[in-house]
């Protein structure tokens, strides 16, 4: 489950990044197009690395409910995050996407 | 979409959020205070001993107490302990005078390790909130039916907010602070769009739930006036053999918890059932325990000869609208859920209420506005803000006080259970009262305040009154009790930073002499157990 939230969390942190709105307020300037591009990738691609992390772990149905409440924790986390301190929240994400092969290595 | 479409939904979504938001702020309250049932139950009834679990022992302990105290009944129930609920429960129904009847269950707790009869507090515990947050203390079936209605209603405004709200992706992650109104509604989008697969879930498998009482017409229409007969044929477990008549020795049930366990390949008993036991013709039914698997199944219960051990049913392969069905059940309940998961659950439950509670503050705040400048606020809106101080203030010292109740009211007291049920109703209606007689900043300041300083204050209380307070409890690692004490203190104090919040909010408006009255945060109080 830790390895899910870590993922599920940098990846909503990278596809609110990748809204222009978002990438000025935490980083000072707007995003290239390419930039765009790559963040929601980026971030579409570790949600669905979280979902094969949890139903890896835990099979289908512990799984998905799993991964379904980490889903929700990651986004609320992030959301009441960024207003009140927005560095903390850029951070975070940084040291989850650091921390999940860790923690992918540990649990195994 | 046409706009006109649009405001029709938002229309729909206002009022019945208004009409029903304070009931479903209560049941999802409630609710999401009985995912910790088990774990109330037992801070509530502190004299059950956590013991290492043991499930064999336990249950021939068990046995060995229904021989000696209800070797004549017509059946026994055992409760196997688990981690979150420590006691082992026995119950037996004695044989009936006339055949036919049905004897009252008889219930006992029993110490896990040495069978011994515990005699605990009464008390309902967890069990209250959770009978609450469906039946909303009314005579059968009315409760169930008002919640299931509520339950319609969230439903109805859940998809109406979806579609009223126009920007879920562009605003996916925005929230405001401190910015009155605008506020408000960036956090009711917010607990709503992002904990929306909960509330979908919670609020459409309440109505599964309750399927069979809300559309019976199915199986009328199958079965006609003999309903019994579909739930005979649903749980095949619960059906009563006929006693024989001819004594017989039963045999002991501990082993059969083995076989039992291998028939799920490798799951749980949770929970025990003996038909005529000491009878020729007595069957013993293991049921699995909940915390198995996902998809609730209430047949997969293994039966077996209560006198030779024989397995004589096996569990059937359940049929797939009943495990659509029993998956809505199963995730409603949780009990499923692992600590982390429980916890995760809780926080969803705290969401839906915020998400209640911040969408009745606004619907009062919006038309606040108009009448700011007179300074006199119209009888309806009074109305409102009354209940909305009430059920959302109130209704959470009122579960402090339910908390107090427990600790305070004396062990021998005739009905002592009734007189804590009683104690929460008394200071629910008290702040009906006295949000009343108080202008509503006042009134939210003071209620906040006190369900803080209850809360707060329940640790300490704990250490005063019993013996299981948190010098005792951390130390020897009991996380049970220790992590009930340590959320009342963190509720407390969020309830606190609330209340001071509020009264800020008053106080620069008063100061500014400005007689416009922005809902300046009314910070939500999202009490927790």
């Amino acid at each position: 489950m830790l390895l899910a939230l870590l993922l599920c969390y940098s990846a909503f942190t990278a596809l609110c990044l990748a809204m222009p709105r978002h990438h000025e307020e935490l980083l000072g300037h707007k995003p290239s197009a390419r930039r765009r591009q790559g963040l929601k990738l980026a971030g579409w691609l570790l949600l669905g690395l979280s979902l094969w992390a949890a139903v890896f772990m835990k099979g289908w149905s512990f799984g998905l409910v799993d991964w379904c409440a980490v889903l929700m924790l990651s986004a609320l986390t992030l959301v009441l995050l960024l207003p009140y301190r927005p560095r903390l929240a850029l951070t975070m994400a940084g040291l989850s996407l650091l921390a999940s092969p860790v923690a992918a290595w540990a649990l195994n | 979409m046409k706009e006109g479409f649009r405001q029709a939904m938002a229309w729909l979504h206002t009022w019945t959020g208004l009409i029903f938001g304070w009931l479903l702020f209560a049941i999802f309250l409630t609710g999401t205070l009985a995912y910790f049932k088990g774990e109330t139950s037992h801070w509530m009834q502190p004299e059950i001993p956590a013991r290492p679990l043991n499930a064999e022992a336990s249950l021939t302990l068990a046995q060995t107490y229904l021989q000696q105290h209800a070797a004549g009944a017509s059946r026994w129930l055992i409760d196997l302990p688990d981690a979150r609920d420590p006691g082992l429960g026995v119950r037996w129904q004695p044989a009936p005078a006339r055949p036919g009847e049905r004897g009252q269950f008889i219930s006992k707790t029993l110490d896990a390790q040495t069978g011994a009869e515990v005699q605990a507090r009464e008390s309902m515990g967890g069990e209250f909130f959770y009978r609450f947050h469906f039946q909303l203390q009314m005579p059968y079936p009315w409760g169930r039916w008002l919640s299931t209605i509520a339950a319609m209603v969230m439903f109805v405004a859940l998809i109406t907010g979806i579609i009223t709200h126009k920007k879920i992706f562009k605003d996916f992650f925005t929230f405001r602070p401190r910015k009155g109104q605008r506020s408000w509604l960036d956090g009711h989008n917010a607990v709503g769009v992002l904990v929306l697969p909960f509330h979908l879930m919670i609020t459409y498998s309440s109505l599964v739930i309750f399927m069979s009482m809300v559309m019976p017409a199915s199986i009328l229409a199958s079965y006609g006036n003999n309903v019994r007969a579909f739930y005979d044929e649903v749980f095949p477990a619960a059906n009563v053999p006929e006693p024989a008549g001819q004594p017989a020795t039963l045999a002991p049930l501990a082993p059969l918890l083995r076989s039992a366990s291998e028939q799920w390949s490798g799951g749980h008993v949770g929970r025990i059932s003996v038909n005529n036991p000491g009878d020729a013709n007595a069957s013993v039914v293991m049921s699995r325990a909940g915390s198995d698997r996902v998809v609730n199944d209430a047949g997969s219960a293994v039966t077996f000869n209560g006198v030779s051990g024989q397995i004589i049913g096996t569990p059937s392969q359940q049929p797939m609208a009943m495990a659509v069905a029993g998956s809505f059940y199963g995730l409603h309940m949780g009990h499923f859920a692992g600590p982390v998961l429980r916890w995760l659950y809780f926080i969803c439950g705290l969401a839906g209420t915020a998400m209640i509670g911040t969408g009745l503050v606004i619907w009062l705040g919006k038309r606040q506005l108009k009448h700011a400048k007179t300074g006199v606020m119209p009888f309806e809106l009074r109305l409102v803000e009354v209940l909305n101080i009430a059920s959302m203030a109130g209704l959470v010292a009122a579960v402090a006080v339910f908390f107090w109740a427990n600790r305070l009211l004396p062990v021998s007291l005739v009905g002592r259970d009734d007189w804590e049920v009683n104690a929460f109703f008394i200071t629910w209606g008290l702040s009906v009262v006295h949000a009343l007689f108080r202008p509503g900043r006042r009134a939210w300041v003071e209620q906040l305040s006190l369900g803080a300083a209850l809360f707060v204050a329940v640790p300490l209380l704990n250490g005063l009154t019993s013996p299981y307070h948190l010098g005792v409890t951390v130390p020897e690692g009991d996380w049970v009790l220790a992590g009930f004490d340590l959320t009342c203190l963190g509720s407390g104090l969020f309830l606190a930073w609330a209340a001071r919040k509020m009264q800020r909010a008053g106080h620069t408006v008063s100061v500014k002499k400005t007689a416009r009255e922005k809902a300046r945060p009314i910070t939500l109080e999202q009490g927790a157990n």
